[in-house]
């Protein structure tokens, strides 16, 4: 489970001072459950992402990430998170197998465990055809499901997914919203980050809409277009960009 | 740190780096495929270049005497007895021309020179067969083009023919005139080299070759540490390996060691083609030339294997410390390309101290021992030379120095992976104006590590400056230098950019627990102090003229009150606000307590090097580390002056000491005022007492203290309204 605690972060700029990149995060994601940041480019969602997964340093605030602090404890917490990030991050002169493998010593696994693990995942993500391709060879597909079976090898508690369908085709986009939906089902805490609003409404129990660093609401799908009346998640999303151009003022604060 | 991580990520680097071409073709290929090329090519040119003969026409060829004569009778050549050689004899092709032929045009002449149809013209006046009869002076023109380097080499070869012409007229007339052979040239210095074939062929190779090492290690470090840092961000693999349990300190060191061995197989394999193309070419030229002397097998004999051995293992510290920089750089870098641009100023920096080494008279001394780069190729060059003497002496004080700076460039390295402006940098367009704004407008407290560093560089610059008055010793100038230099950087820096000045300089009241343990430890260290100078200079001894020198600048001055001013009480003061001060605190602001004292304590040290005698950097050193634990547990830079007053005000004093009885009490070694035993050994169980009292008192006193205080003057101030 994630329990964010008003995170803020900011840049310092030599003209202009001190820049909010987030301010003011807070939110809860339980296990079972797939936790949807929406939000448009820049608008902090992978900053709020790497402040859970401990490569940034919240500037206030703090996190709780599968019962540890990201403060007092990062080593913890990233060792019981997978995190795929938008990039596929995967080296060109490696194998799908040597990859993975990689991974899974990095988190320390037992090699007779690793294997059985690995070879679960490859047949889960039917990978086997393409085990001995190297990075520079494979599709975006086989890219993403390497990516994929990479972040889960050590079968974390916790799964991170920063905008993982963006720049794919729809085929592949299928094959990895069907993929977290099952991890949903195996019982992981699952956030995902996004700007596409259907992916939200299909697959996120809640959400949390982010804009300028700040979220201008947050709660369960159905419940957010009640409160706004709004018939989608898009026409929800406008509503609430256009009213949070004040950026100092949270919308919910409003109402 | 877990090795069996670091062992993971240094397997899968090695891995990528043997799966990259770029690295196998710099590595393996290049080397096998360079040298054996460059030996192809040098070979061709200079077998075209040494048997083309050249062509002297001599004008007037038929004005000459036949005895001693200056031509082969019979054809083309000069007289054999002329060369020592007659693959020599064979360079020069005469042409006769008579003296009426249209060479005697000198405007032909210069054109056919000009043109290169003949490399030299050497004219033969009418009368030299009477002139040599009467012993008349002579001249016999050579005209040739400067410009053309046959031309030029020819009139050489032409001069040398002439000479020796010369020496047989002389001969002819010595016997003539029935007179010794010493009448002409009555001193004799016949040359006699010691050095055997195989010294020389080693004084070839051992300035060559730690210049090749060095130069090859840090070439083989810089690609991968790109491929492998700045790659590795612009690919987005640095994300997700960061977000790995793998730490900081774990990352670095995979990747570091993957550098590392990429560096010694790059150097050590370019070594290895290098000496056998080298080898080669060696045999060959000498077969070509025809000309094998018995020692020539020698000259080019490769060095023994013991040196082979020390030089592959010397190897590895310099290849350390270049890998940990590289990284370190790299790592800065976005992009492969950006990374690409920091190559120039790092080869800027190093290609100067490797070649030094190449220059002449440069030799190990204490001095270079302590230069990051020189040192470790001035001892190669010493294990080249089979100067085991010199090499076995500066052993230790060249790898000390360069394993201190490795480990520091592999913190700096592991320091860059824990920034996240760094790892996770955008690309923000550098802002002049902006950046001074800040620099005034947005002062800390304290300064950082990179204005504490650009305190020491305006030191140093200062003092370069001032170096006229630091080379005069009257007590004036010395002051003055002394004020300049170190003193006013330190203070104008904490006035302009700092907040707080005073907690920048520790200007608070210490403890007066700190001023009697300073004090103390001052005396009982005194007499250690002078046991480890007469150590150091007995290993790295003083040159006389400067031992005079300095023992003049104490003598001249009787005042003690003036002495004690110059060498103690300026000194003291000016020091220590600009180390323990100024440079402490901005170093302690980024790094943990005992980094901040050993940085501190090493700039101490250099600064000793620069300004005074190399010999004092070793004392200066192990101060500067007692004054920095001082200075960080009393959290105040006074009982540091009174540190710094006491033990250079002993140091002065005591050499005053003219009282024999008094001096026999106290000294065994009266002359360079060694103590008595009993006396080193109350020092050191004073010493023990006192530096374990520092060490145990809690580390974050200096805040506590600093912070009651500021705190306390609030209230005043606030009472006070």
């Amino acid at each position: 489970m994630i329990i964010a605690e008003r995170l803020c972060k900011s840049y310092f700029n030599y003209r202009k001072g001190w820049i909010p990149a987030v301010e003011d995060v807070s939110f809860e994601c339980l296990p079972g459950m797939i936790f949807g940041l929406l939000g448009p480019n820049g608008a902090g969602k992978t900053t709020t992402l790497r402040m859970l997964s401990t490569v940034l340093r919240p500037t206030s605030g703090t996190a709780y990430v599968a019962g540890y602090n990201v403060l007092y404890n990062p080593a913890a917490v990233r060792s019981h998170i997978g995190y795929m990030s938008a990039g596929t991050g995967i080296y060109d002169r490696m194998s799908a197998w040597e990859l993975v493998e990689y991974y899974g010593k990095l988190y320390g696994m037992e090699s007779d465990r690793l294997r059985e693990r690995m070879e679960t995942i490859f047949d889960w993500l039917k990978m086997n055809d393409f085990r001995d391709v190297l990075g520079s060879k494979m599709s975006t597909g086989m890219k993403q499901k390497v990516s994929i079976a990479r972040t889960i090898v050590h079968d974390p508690p916790v799964l991170i997914f920063d905008e993982p369908t963006s720049g794919l085709d729809i085929l592949v986009v299928r094959v990895v919203l069907q993929k977290i939906e099952e991890l949903r089902e195996q019982g992981k805490t699952i956030i995902f980050s996004t700007h596409a609003m259907h992916e939200v409404q299909k697959l996120c129990s809640r959400v949390a809409i982010l804009h300028r660093g700040r979220i201008q609401a947050s709660g369960g799908v159905g419940e957010l277009l009640d409160r706004y009346e709004s018939s989608d998640l898009e026409d929800l999303f406008f509503k609430l960009v256009e009213r949070g151009g004040d950026i100092n003022t949270p919308v919910e604060s409003v109402y | 740190m877990r090795w069996s991580i670091i062992w993971v990520i240094f397997r899968r680097e090695v891995r990528d780096q043997v799966r990259d071409r770029r690295t196998l073709f710099m590595i393996f290929v290049l080397p096998i495929l360079l040298y054996p090329i460059l030996g192809f090519t040098i070979l061709q040119l200079s077998t075209a270049f040494e048997q083309k003969p050249r062509t002297v026409v001599v004008l007037g060829a038929e004005r000459l005497p036949s005895n001693p004569s200056l031509l082969d009778p019979r054809g083309d050549r000069f007289a054999r007895e002329l060369f020592s050689s007659e693959a020599e004899e064979s360079r020069l092709i005469v042409d006769r021309e008579p003296a009426t032929s249209a060479w005697g045009d000198p405007a032909k002449r210069g054109e056919a020179l000009r043109s290169g149809k003949v490399d030299a013209v050497l004219v033969i006046p009418p009368d030299i067969g009477e002139r040599i009869d009467q012993v008349k002076p002579i001249e016999t023109p050579i005209i040739y083009n400067s410009v053309n380097e046959q031309s030029q080499l020819t009139y050489l070869r032409l001069r040398e023919v002439l000479r020796r012409w010369n020496d047989e007229i002389v001969a002819a007339r010595l016997v003539h005139d029935n007179k010794p052979e010493s009448y002409t040239e009555p001193v004799q210095a016949p040359p006699t080299d010691v050095a055997t074939g195989k010294q020389a062929g080693r004084n070839v190779w051992s300035r060559l070759f730690p210049f090749l090492l060095i130069i090859m290690s840090l070439t083989g470090a810089f690609y991968p540490a790109i491929d492998i840092c700045a790659g590795e961000k612009e690919r987005g693999t640095m994300e997700t390996l960061l977000i790995s349990p793998a730490s900081r300190g774990e990352i670095v060191m995979g990747k570091f060691f993957t550098v590392l061995l990429a560096s010694v197989l790059t150097a050590f394999l370019n070594l290895v083609s290098m000496g056998l193309t080298g080898f080669q070419l060696a045999r060959r030229m000498s077969a070509l030339a025809k000309s094998v002397g018995p020692g020539a097998a020698d000259v080019i004999a490769p060095p023994s294997l013991v040196s082979s051995f020390w030089m592959v293992l010397l190897l590895i510290p310099p290849a350390a410390f270049f890998s940990a920089v590289c990284i370190a750089l790299a790592v800065l870098a976005k992009s492969m390309k950006e990374g690409q641009y920091y190559m120039t100023p790092l080869y800027l920096i190093s290609l100067p101290l490797i070649f030094l080494t190449l220059a002449p008279g440069v030799s190990l001394d204490p001095f270079y021992s302590l230069v990051p780069i020189t040192g470790v190729s001035l001892l190669l060059r010493a294990i080249m030379q089979g100067d085991f003497v010199v090499a076995r002496r500066y052993f230790l004080p060249v790898l000390i120095p360069t394993c201190v700076y490795g480990v520091l460039a592999l913190r700096w390295a592991i320091d860059q992976f824990q920034r996240e402006d760094v790892l996770f940098r955008e690309a923000e367009k550098f802002d002049l104006k902006g950046w001074i704004v800040h620099l005034f407008r947005d002062k800390e407290e304290t300064p950082g590590p990179g204005m504490a560093l650009l305190c020491f560089v305006l030191m140093l610059s200062s003092a370069w400056f001032l170096i006229q008055w630091l080379a005069d010793t009257s007590p004036r100038s010395m002051v003055i230098s002394q004020v300049g230099f170190v003193l006013a950087p330190p203070l104008l820096l904490a006035l302009l950019l700092t907040s707080s000045p005073r907690r920048t300089l520790k200007f608070y009241a210490p403890k007066i627990e700190y001023i009697a343990i300073s004090l103390g430890l001052a005396i009982a260290i005194h007499p250690w102090g002078s046991e480890l100078a007469s150590w150091v200079e007995w290993i790295f001894p003083i040159p006389e003229e400067i031992r005079t020198r300095l023992g003049a600048m104490t003598a001249n001055i009787k005042n003690p009150l003036t002495l004690l001013t110059m060498f103690a009480i300026v000194p003291g003061i000016c020091e220590e606000i600009a180390f323990r001060g100024f440079i402490l605190s901005g170093l302690q602001n980024r790094y943990r307590n005992v980094t901040a004292i050993v940085l501190s304590a090493l700039l101490f040290g250099f600064l000793h090097v620069l300004l005074s005698l190399s010999q004092q950097a070793f004392n200066a050193t192990l101060l500067g580390l007692l004054l920095g634990l001082i200075a960080v547990r009393s959290g105040s830079v006074l009982p540091g002056i009174v540190f710094h007053v006491t033990h250079n005000g002993l140091a002065v004093m005591m050499s005053k000491v003219k009282n024999p009885s008094l001096s026999t009490w106290l000294y065994r070694d009266t002359v360079n005022g060694l103590y008595q035993k009993h006396w080193l050994a109350l020092g050191l169980a004073v010493m023990i007492v006192l530096i374990g009292r520092l060490i145990r008192n809690g580390s974050d006193r200096s805040n506590e203290a600093a912070e009651a205080t500021d705190k306390f003057e609030a209230e005043l101030v606030e009472s006070a309204r």
